[in-house]
């Protein structure tokens, strides 16, 4: 499954999973809401009697008082009274939190069921009757509340993942068709390619004239550019997802292969070049990190301007590649290792190389660093741990 | 010596208890009480039967007994057929308050019950 593939499904299903989590939620708080209703409901006849009864012996008390002052205790519940202005005259209950604005509720193990009284006795406008919360309802419901939450869910997330099927079949058959596309042109480039630039090599400039060198030279230059863009399709279509061949290699070696590799083109642009390269021994793939060195080359060569400069400087644990080009506005240079991009729209290329090298460091655990000053030019820094520092 | 000591300090209790019961809500409201023979008890529970809670009964109280009327009196109708209504009270704002603070301290459930 390709990157962008991914990330679209990852969206989706992020997405999906939230809302029928919600929705799920909603219902389940919903569906248990609705049941304590019932519950409460069915209580609320048997606790309405209580009170009845307690409101006579509260009357009675009125009339005595205070000659008799016991508070009417009854076995079956706990009561409590409080008036008008929601101060305790007496309670009994366990549990004290009371809300006088609703008239039955369940809150922390109790049951509390409130009255208010006609006329006021002993000044009480509010009773509470107070009964033990049915434990045993609350482990059922909330059980109940559980399983039909799991099912739900359970069925909508296959319906998600058919969804997500459905959603992205006509992207990865046309994402499929364009990397067969390209993974076959790839394949097809390799062999014409490879046959210009041996015949090119083959040539004995010495046997030509000025003019004829100047074109041989200009299609050497061509079958190069062409040979590096086919190097970078053939990693992010085929490489990318071969495993690495790692081995101990020279880099300082490497690097100067593929200066002498690019030199046609420095020469093209006038270029100059600096060098000051190191042994550096590292652990990597070769072919890898040669890609990420004929892009990095690449750029430089490519935003350089004509008469410009190079400087390579290779230390343990760092390759630095400046150039003396325009330079890149600080403000594209934050996107500036994604896929597709091009700072300079002016440049031809498929914006590729800096996505490639960003892929390969990552890779690698690499560090990539890039200062530019617009005007002056662009340094950039791959930077790893050296294993003989 | 210690006799006088003694005296003295019996003297002052007594006049401590005195001074204790002679309270505005003593001296006005319960000897008028009892003359015409309303228990307060009863004019209280009456109260607290229509009033409920403190602020509320001594609100009401506090003008029931600056504007007397039929209308607004705890007594029930049954008292009005063979009684009259009392006359307006003669004390001052902070007098009727500090009566009425005493008459819910003495005569309050809250506290009172167990
Ligand atoms: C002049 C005599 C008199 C005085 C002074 C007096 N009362 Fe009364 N009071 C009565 C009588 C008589 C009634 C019953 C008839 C009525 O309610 O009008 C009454 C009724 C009441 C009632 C019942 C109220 C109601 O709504 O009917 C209360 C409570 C009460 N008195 C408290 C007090 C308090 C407290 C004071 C002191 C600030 C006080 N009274 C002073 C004579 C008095």
């Amino acid at each position: 499954m390709l990157r962008s593939e991914r990330s679209t499904l990852r969206r989706f299903l992020a997405l999906y999973a939230f809302l029928t989590l919600a929705l799920v939620l909603l219902v389940s708080v919903f569906y248990y809401r609705s049941e304590e209703r019932i519950m409460l409901l069915r209580r609320k006849a048997q606790v309405a009697d209580y009170a009845a009864d307690q409101i006579k012996r509260l009357r009675r008390l009125h009339e005595h008082f205070p000659r008799e002052r016991t508070y009417p205790r009854d076995p079956r519940f706990r009561s409590a009274i409080y008036d008008l202005e929601h101060v305790q005259i007496f309670s009994t209950m366990r549990n004290n939190v009371v809300d006088f604005r609703r008239d039955i509720y369940r809150h922390d193990g109790v049951i509390h069921f409130v009255k208010l009284l006609d006329s006021y006795y002993l000044g009480a406008k509010y009773l509470f009757i107070e009964i033990p919360d049915d434990r045993t309802w609350f482990w059922t419901t909330l059980g109940k509340t559980a399983l039909g939450a799991g099912v739900a869910l359970f069925f909508l997330a296959l319906a998600g993942l058919y969804l997500a099927r459905l959603f992205l079949s006509p992207m990865r058959r046309s994402i499929e068709l364009l990397d067969r596309f390209i993974k076959d042109t790839t394949h097809e480039l390799n062999t014409p390619l490879m046959t210009i630039l041996a015949n090119v090599e083959g040539l004995d400039p010495s046997a030509l004239d000025a003019r004829q060198r100047k074109k041989l030279e200009r299609i050497d230059l061509a079958a190069r550019t062409v040979s590096t863009l086919y190097d970078d399709l053939k990693y992010v279509t085929l490489e990318s997802e071969r495993p690495a061949r790692d081995t101990e290699f020279n880099l300082k070696e490497l690097i100067e292969k593929r200066i002498l590799f690019f030199e046609t083109m420095f020469r093209a642009k006038n270029l100059e070049l600096h060098t000051d390269l190191r042994p550096v021994v590292i652990h990597a793939d070769r072919r890898l990190i040669a890609r990420l060195v004929d892009n990095l080359l690449s750029n430089a060569v490519k935003y350089n301007r004509r008469g410009g400069s190079i400087e390579i400087t290779l230390r343990p644990g760092e390759l630095s590649i400046r150039d003396s080009g325009r330079g890149i506005p600080p403000e594209a240079l934050r996107e500036i290792f994604d896929r597709y991009a091009r700072f300079d729209e002016s440049e031809g290329g498929f914006g590729l190389g800096l996505d490639i090298v960003r892929r390969i460091a990552q890779r690698y655990g690499l560090k990539l660093s890039l200062d530019s000053e617009p005007g002056k030019g662009t340094e950039v820094r791959v930077m790893w741990k050296d294993v003989e520092s | 010596m210690r006799r006088i000591v003694f005296l003295l300090l019996v003297f002052i209790g007594f006049g401590m208890i005195l001074s204790a019961k002679t309270t505005i809500f003593d001296r006005n409201c319960v000897s008028c009480h009892r003359r015409k023979g309303v228990s307060l008890r009863r004019t209280f529970m009456n109260a607290l039967l229509i009033y409920s809670g403190e602020k509320n009964m001594k609100a009401g109280l506090k003008y029931f007994l600056r504007h007397p009327s039929k209308e607004t009196s705890v007594m029930g109708e049954e008292y009005f057929r063979t009684h009259r209504l009392k006359a307006p009270t003669t004390l001052t704002d902070s007098e009727l308050d500090a009566a009425l603070d005493t008459y819910w301290q003495r005569y309050k459930v809250i506290g009172n019950l167990r």
